[in-house]
């Protein structure tokens, strides 16, 4: 055991400069016997909740602390002593970090006025002793001169100076360490990290490197050989004051939301009676009744009330301001949530369990995610800001860490490798890669992997990976609290105006027990939530997510069609593969759909006996009786994360703790590892009750995969029930669907020329851009028989402005437009409005096609005050030659991204006849294995992840889509073709399986020249 | 008049080319940020790889690998234009670079010299052929027009203005010469070739587009001349002196020389300029001239100091064959900042001032044998200094020796006496330098004071690095 605790350690979480992470340093810390280790990053308490999680694991203590500079002043060392210490510091961190720019701080001297009990401070005096009364006054009694020696030249002189200051002002000296690494070996990355702080080369950045590796942790030895025994002892002291702990924080949930006369619980009630009123007015169901008991009780055992008040009330606010929302997560699908309006689903309807999702047993808080239209998001964030003030309500943090690519740019750019090749090993690295690049693709880019400098960036960029790099905010996660956030954690700025931070993220968060809510934001509810408002208007029929109505026959023969572009979720290229084979008829067949195209499920090898079992062409068995009731509803094969971690309790004798801690690890394996535990543990108690080695494997390939993308079935049913919103409306309302979905975008898979051309192919009319008809969105209008027909609005047209398209809407109330010369003056529109909506062909119906219109607006002149009223002298009507098809098909594309006239492909149809290409119509007929070629538009390319090296392209012709499988060693040959190519034409062979018909690629040819010009806009791969 | 305006495609890559062994190796020009690297020229080889301008050098990658690169220098360009006015100078007095990448010359007042057209043209041509610049020529009788011919086609020509109308009339817009906006809202009204527009009332077209449209189409047709900016050679100091007989001595050199380094000392001085680098050719009969590069620390011009300075070097050379003509080259004439002089500056004869006693120095023993010293902000002592002056930010240090070794001695230790340390450096591992070392100062027997270091971790002899005066 040394003696010796160390005072002044930065972890990884002072950016750029420490490098080591808070388990490297309590693992040595552990090692060499140190009696306590303060974490005292700079001027936050970012790191902190990972440092205690590392002193409970490793059994050294740890001290929270924060190193500090304040400005035109002192540097000093700030540690807790007690709680109250603790809220202190976070306060101080708070006021230096919201009066600077994010990722910086001003720590003023009269930052200092606030009261400081409980905070101890070790002074590094530079040798000027003026600051000294001031400290003396702020901290009676609680003040230390720190001492730092790093084998420099004057050490003995430097320690004896100190000696001299400590003595004649009678302060106690006490050693310390500044300590950036936990062992000398982090020299290079911690040289490395400030060149990258300094933005230079390590070369040019000697005047800021430490002179040599002493300030790590040393040894026993080592710090009795440089400080007097005196000193070594007095941190042992101030280790001893200092018992502060992490679980002494206590977090309220916001109270106001209780009206007098109630507490939380009984007014929970009251709001969830009021809610099953109105969900089932003909009186509640048994089921449902006993479930809410269940579920009531439940909450009030574990005192989540307040939580559950505190997201009613967000949804309230939405629901008042008619913004569709939609919860999910683990408690999200819970009776009393859909009570409350949470969620629309139904739990009654569906075959999920409360039970499942809240448990007494594990401990966990519940977790309530709520998606909301992605355009009015902010309007709920500002409520909440609004509701609860910027002291209570915070963002939580996002620590960004370092990812391949990022950390190999970093230390390749500090070892001074010039621009080009920062570049060239950044692209070797891919774009998420968790790792250095491999030797292969270094090689391949040119560069020897064998090469000193090379291999010195390879092993730092090893070392970097994983650090993080800065905090930013997460998009919606809100800490909301009854006291002020800053008693509980440093709250600092965000990037963004109006927003405030706090220094956690939701890990941290969960460890310490705070709740969190998600905001989030969601294109399909805006999407889902016109096209609700479009039927209205034209139908007088009012739909909610609620009343849609449920189990729709016809939709889901649509579904199974993969008749889907368009749809939520089930949109993608592989969905879309996998729809006629799973072909889903019920709502629990939607959330396996949803859930079973992810990484988990296809690394684990559980999609092809899951479609095998529920084709009839394989029994359902159960690896073991036990595990019958887990693995039941997905026919004996496991598809959810919930269904590993209660594989875990049944089948490896988890504890639900346990299991929860499996799940983190599922969640942060690729960042942190840690499997590797799991991984024993699970085989060998599976083993041992009789388990085979196949299945244990399967499953942990599957917890692997969860890794990435965990897909709970929680998440599942809240987006199969989006799903099925928009199928439905899809399959019976096309037009208004279409409308709103171009109205939404940008978002989904598709663009608006596919989401349109998909609608024509489906009947649905589409009628052009007018400024008589058009509003700034499309809109809906009867055709004869009366049923909807979508006009396009302003807004397809490029670079239109909002308010032009505003003040057009306007200006036709008040009486048609006579020509262009009164369209521009009554809405007042500018040379480039005019022209562009000349270009749109959107003036057509004032002055003809689009040449002589544009012609038009050029004569028209700007109105000067002075002559407001006199009309131009009239000029000659000049005649211009109408565009060809051709043109205006270009020109449509450059100008609308669409065109409603033919498709490119079918004014190209019989250039491909004569090549003998075949139309995807004409494909329908071609049978399984039979040569084929064919032509069209590539609209999308895509390289899943989890196939290896395939590539998929999907063509458009006038007809619908073809999709085509481009296997390896062809896309290696043909790359240029492949990634070039706007039009592609496509020699091969067709096959089909189970109705899934593709085209297999064996030789490409770039077409791009038949339709020069073509703005066509491919979705590149990922 | 009539106008040639010669277009240089690709004088980019040419620059770049014609300095580089293989012109067939792959080879794109870059620009963009760092972080955005895009491809801004490439030559033939390299478009035959599918590479494009306007690509990104990621996406090229993609495509192909072991591409040369280098830099799209604007800086190259312009000396480029320069170069090649300066040359086209030699065939006509009005030469402009009016349009970008483009020479226009007058010639029909060069016709009497070197015409006919046809005779001059292939002169033209074979001059720059030679000088390895792709180019494209045309001839109209005005600079507008020549422009616009030579994008539309090489070599073509309009001898007089009818024949001019015939060659614009079917171009289409895009050739014009017009801005983007203009073009495409031409576009836009399908009017696709200058016939259409010429066929527009005029007061329509000036209603609808800005007075530049008209005024660039009178100017195609030659209605209204295009005001140039005429090139003027660039201020170089180059002159030669031809012999008039062989020479083989030195001492038969010295007196061009001293001729040409005094006539440089009065056009500096006229300029009010210095010298700082010059080249001295020595032109023999067969074979590559010989070429003396002369370099000073700072710039001069005082002719007496020049001609020391050229003789000492001139005298170190080995003359490979008799000499014909001597020519003098400066091309970098910095501002010259004078000494100032103390108006009763007394100094001894035999002593030299510094400058002249170091210019000297570095004469005689050759140029590396001198140079000035500076620090480099380095923990590792044998890196912390350097040949350049410099004035860096410096890590702060403790007490280092003013004469350290270059090869560190081993010391016996027994008389030795420890004064101070161990001071511990570990730095330098970027490099594969990287060293661990604890330093100590140590005093001898004598009573010299020394720097001397072990390595951490082991337990060899102390080895000395340096001594303290």
């Amino acid at each position: 055991m040394s003696d010796y605790a160390e005072l002044h350690c930065l972890s990884n979480f002072s950016f750029q400069r420490g490098a080591s992470s808070a388990q490297e340093l309590f693992e040595r810390a552990a090692r060499l016997g140190y009696r306590a280790l303060a974490i005292t990053d700079e001027c936050t308490l970012g790191g902190i909740v990972r440092a205690w999680e590392a002193s409970k694991k490793t059994g050294v203590k740890l001290i929270v602390g924060s190193e500090v500079v304040i400005e035109k002043g002192p540097k000093l060392v700030l540690l807790a002593e007690n709680l109250t210490g603790y809220q202190a510091l976070c306060g101080l961190i708070t006021r230096a970090r919201r009066r600077a720019a994010k990722g910086t701080y001003r720590l003023l001297h009269e930052d200092f006025v606030a009261p400081l009990d409980g905070l101890l401070a070790i002074w590094l005096s530079d040798g000027d002793a003026s600051a000294l009364p001031w400290l003396r006054s702020l901290f009676p009694e609680r003040l230390w001169l720190g001492v730092e020696l790093h084998r420099s030249a004057d050490d003995t002189a430097r320690l004896q100076r100190l000696l001299e200051l400590a003595g004649d002002h009678d302060l106690p000296a006490v050693a310390c360490g500044d300590v950036h690494m936990h062992a000398r070996g982090r020299r290079a990355l911690q040289d490395c990290m400030t060149a990258i702080r300094h933005h230079l080369p390590v070369a040019e950045a000697g005047a800021y490197l430490f002179a040599n590796g002493e300030r790590h942790l040393r040894r026993a030895e080592e710090l009795a050989e440089l400080y007097p025994p005196e000193l070594l002892a007095q941190s042992l002291r101030i280790a001893e004051r200092c018992n502060f702990d992490l679980d002494q924080l206590e977090y309220h949930y916001p109270h106001e939301l209780v009206p007098a006369g109630h507490d939380a619980t009984s007014w929970l009630r009251v709001l969830v009676e009021r809610g099953t009123a109105e969900r089932w007015p003909e009186g509640v169901p048994a089921r449902a009744r006993a479930q809410i008991e269940h579920e009531l009780a439940l909450i009030a055992e574990l005192e989540y009330e307040s939580y559950f008040l505190t997201v009613h009330d967000i949804v309230r606010f939405a629901r008042e301001q008619h913004i569709l929302c939609q919860g999910r997560g683990s408690a999200a699908n819970s009776s009393v949530c859909f009570a409350l309006g949470i969620t629309e689903l139904d739990p009654t309807q569906s075959r999920l369990l409360f039970e499942r999702f809240l448990s007494r047993e594990r401990n966990e808080p519940p977790d309530i995610d709520v998606d909301f239209e992605h355009e009015r998001r902010e309007e709920v964030i500002q409520y909440v800001f609004r509701r609860y003030g910027r002291t209570r309500a915070a963002l939580t943090a996002v620590v960004n860490t370092y990812h391949g690519a990022g950390a190999i740019r970093d230390v390749a750019k500090a070892l001074g490798l010039p621009p080009d090749q920062v570049n060239a090993l950044a692209d070797c690295c891919g774009r998420w890669s968790s790792g250095p690049p491999a030797p292969e693709r270094l090689l391949e880019a040119g560069f020897d992997p064998q090469n000193p400098l090379l291999r010195r960036v390879l092993i730092l960029t090893g070392e970097l990976i994983g650090f993080p790099r800065h905090l930013s905010q997460h998009p919606g996660g809100f800490v909301i609290s009854e006291h002020a956030l800053d008693t509980l954690v440093p709250v600092e700025n965000a990037t963004m105006a109006e927003r405030t931070v706090i220094q956690w993220d939701k890990d941290d968060l969960d460890r310490v027990g705070l709740l969190k809510v998600d905001v989030l934001a969601l294109g399909m509810l805006s999407a889902l939530r016109r096209c609700f408002g479009l039927i209205e208007r034209y139908r007088g029929t009012q739909w909610t997510l609620a009343t849609l109505p449920k189990e729709d026959p016809a939709t889901y023969a649509m579904i199974s069609r993969a008749d889907t572009i368009g749809a939520f979720q089930i949109e993608s290229r592989a969905q879309m593969a996998m729809l006629p084979r799973l072909r889903p008829n019920t709502f629990y067949d939607l959330v396996i759909q949803v859930a079973i195209v992810r990484p988990g499920p296809i690394q684990g090898d559980m999609v092809h006996p899951y479609l095998r079992r529920r084709n009839g062409e394989e029994p359902i068995d159960y690896p073991s009786d036990e595990l019958k009731p887990v693995f039941e509803r997905t026919l004996g094969v496991p598809l959810f994360q919930e269904q590993v971690m209660e594989l875990a309790i049944v089948a490896a004798e988890y504890t639900p703790g346990e299991a929860d801690e499996l799940r983190r690890s599922m969640a942060a394996w690729k960042r942190h590892g840690g499997l590797e535990p799991h991984r024993q543990r699970l085989t060998s108690r599976m083993l041992e009750k009789g388990y085979t080695q196949a299945f244990t494997e399967r499953i942990f390939r599957q917890i692997e995969g969860f890794g990435s993308y965990g897909f709970p079935e929680s998440h599942a049913a809240s987006f199969a029930l989006l799903a099925y919103a928009s199928c439905w409306l899809k399959c019976h309302e096309p037009a208004a669907y279409a409308c709103a979905l171009v109205n939404s975008w940008p978002m989904g898979f598709y663009s608006p020329d596919q989401v349109l051309q998909d609608a024509r192919r489906h009947d649905v009319e589409v009628r052009p851009v007018d400024v008589r008809y058009s509003d700034w969105d499309c809109s809906l209008e009867p055709d004869e028989h009366g049923e909807p027909t979508i006009r396009l609005g302003l807004r397809m047209i490029r670079g239109m402005r909002e308010d032009d398209a505003g003040r057009i809407e306007q200006a036709r109330q008040c009486g048609a437009f006579r020509d262009v010369e009164d369209l521009s003056i009554r809405a007042c529109l500018d040379a480039s409005a005019r022209e562009r909506l000349a270009d749109a062909g959107a003036l057509s119906g004032l002055v003809g096609h689009r040449y002589q219109a544009r012609w038009a607006v050029a004569g028209v002149e700007e109105q000067l005050p002075l002559f407001a009223g006199v009309s131009a002298p009239s000029e000659e009507i000049l005649s211009l030659p109408a565009p060809s098809q051709g043109e205006d098909l270009l020109t449509d594309y450059v100008t609308l991204g669409t065109t409603l006239g033919p498709h490119p492909l079918a004014l190209l149809r019989q250039a491909l006849r004569a090549i003998r290409c075949k139309s995807s119509r004409e494909l329908q007929a071609v049978e399984h294995g039979r040569p084929v070629s064919i032509a069209g538009l590539v609209i999308g390319r895509q390289r899943p992840q989890t196939a290896s090296g395939v590539i998929f392209v999907t063509l458009e012709d006038e007809f619908g889509l073809v999709n085509v499988v481009v296997w390896h060693d062809l896309a290696e040959r043909q790359r240029r073709v492949l990634v070039q190519s706007q039009m592609l034409r496509i020699d091969g062979h067709l096959e089909t399986v189970d109705g899934v018909r593709h085209v297999i690629a064996g030789r490409l040819t770039d077409m791009t020249t038949m339709l020069t010009g073509l703005d066509i806009r491919s979705r590149d791969f990922h | 008049m009539l106008w040639a305006c010669i277009l240089l495609p690709q004088l980019a890559m040419d620059g770049v080319q014609r300095h580089r062994a293989n012109p067939c190796e792959p080879l794109v020009l870059l620009t963009g940020s760092p972080q955005r690297r895009v491809l801004q020229a490439v030559n033939p080889a390299a478009r035959a790889l599918g590479l494009k301008p306007g690509q990104s050098l990621t996406a090229a990658q993609t495509l192909t690998r072991g591409v040369a690169t280098a830099e799209y220098d604007l800086a190259a360009i312009e000396r480029w234009q320069q170069f090649l006015a300066a040359w086209a100078y030699g065939f006509s007095a009005q030469v402009s670079l009016h349009y970008p990448r483009c020479l226009l010359l007058e010639v029909q007042s060069s016709l009497g010299l070197f015409g006919p057209w046809s005779r001059f043209e292939a002169r033209l041509r074979a001059e720059l052929s030679a000088l390895a610049f792709q180019h494209r020529i045309a001839v109209a009788p005005n600079p507008a027009a020549a422009r616009v011919l030579v994008n539309v086609g090489d070599g073509l020509m309009a001898s007089d203005e009818r024949m001019l109308k015939q060659m614009l009339d079917p171009l289409p817009v895009e050739r014009l010469g017009l801005s983007a906006t203009v073009t495409m809202a031409f576009n836009r009204m399908g009017l696709r070739q200058l016939r259409q527009l010429l066929a527009l009332p005029r007061d329509s077209l000036a209603k609808r587009f800005p007075a530049e449209v008209l005024r660039h189409l009178d100017t195609l047709s030659g209605q209204r001349p295009l005001a140039l900016d005429f090139f003027m050679p660039a201020d170089v100091f180059d002159t030669r002196i031809e012999l008039s007989f062989e020479v083989e001595s030195h001492q038969a050199l010295l007196f061009p020389l001293r001729r040409l380094t005094a006539d440089l000392a009065a056009y500096l001085a006229c300029r009010d300029s210095g010298v700082q680098r010059f080249t001295l050719h020595l032109e023999h009969r067969a074979g590559a001239d010989t070429q003396i590069q002369v370099g000073l620390l700072s710039a001069e011009r005082d002719p007496g100091m020049l001609f020391e300075l050229t003789r000492g070097r001139l005298e170190h050379q080995q003359l490979p064959a008799p000499v014909l003509a001597v020519r003098l080259e400066a091309r970098e004439l910095p501002v010259f900042a004078p000494q100032h002089q103390q108006l009763f500056d007394e100094r001894p004869q035999q002593n030299q001032p510094w400058e002249q006693l170091r210019e000297r120095l570095r004469a005689r023993l050759g140029d590396d044998a001198l140079h000035g010293l500076g620090a480099r902000a380095d923990h590792r002592p044998e890196h912390a200094w350097q040949h350049e002056p410099t004035n860096p930010l410096l890590p702060p240090s403790g007490p280092r020796p003013g004469w350290l070794l270059s090869e560190p001695l081993p010391m016996r230790e027994a008389s030795l006496r420890i004064l101070s340390g161990p001071e511990r450096i570990e730095s330098g591992w970027w490099d594969g330098e990287d060293v661990r070392r604890d330093y100590y100062v140590v005093q001898t027997r004598a009573g010299q004071r020394g720097w001397a270091y072990r390595t951490v971790g082991s337990d060899g002899p102390l080895l000395l690095h340096g001594w303290f005066a």
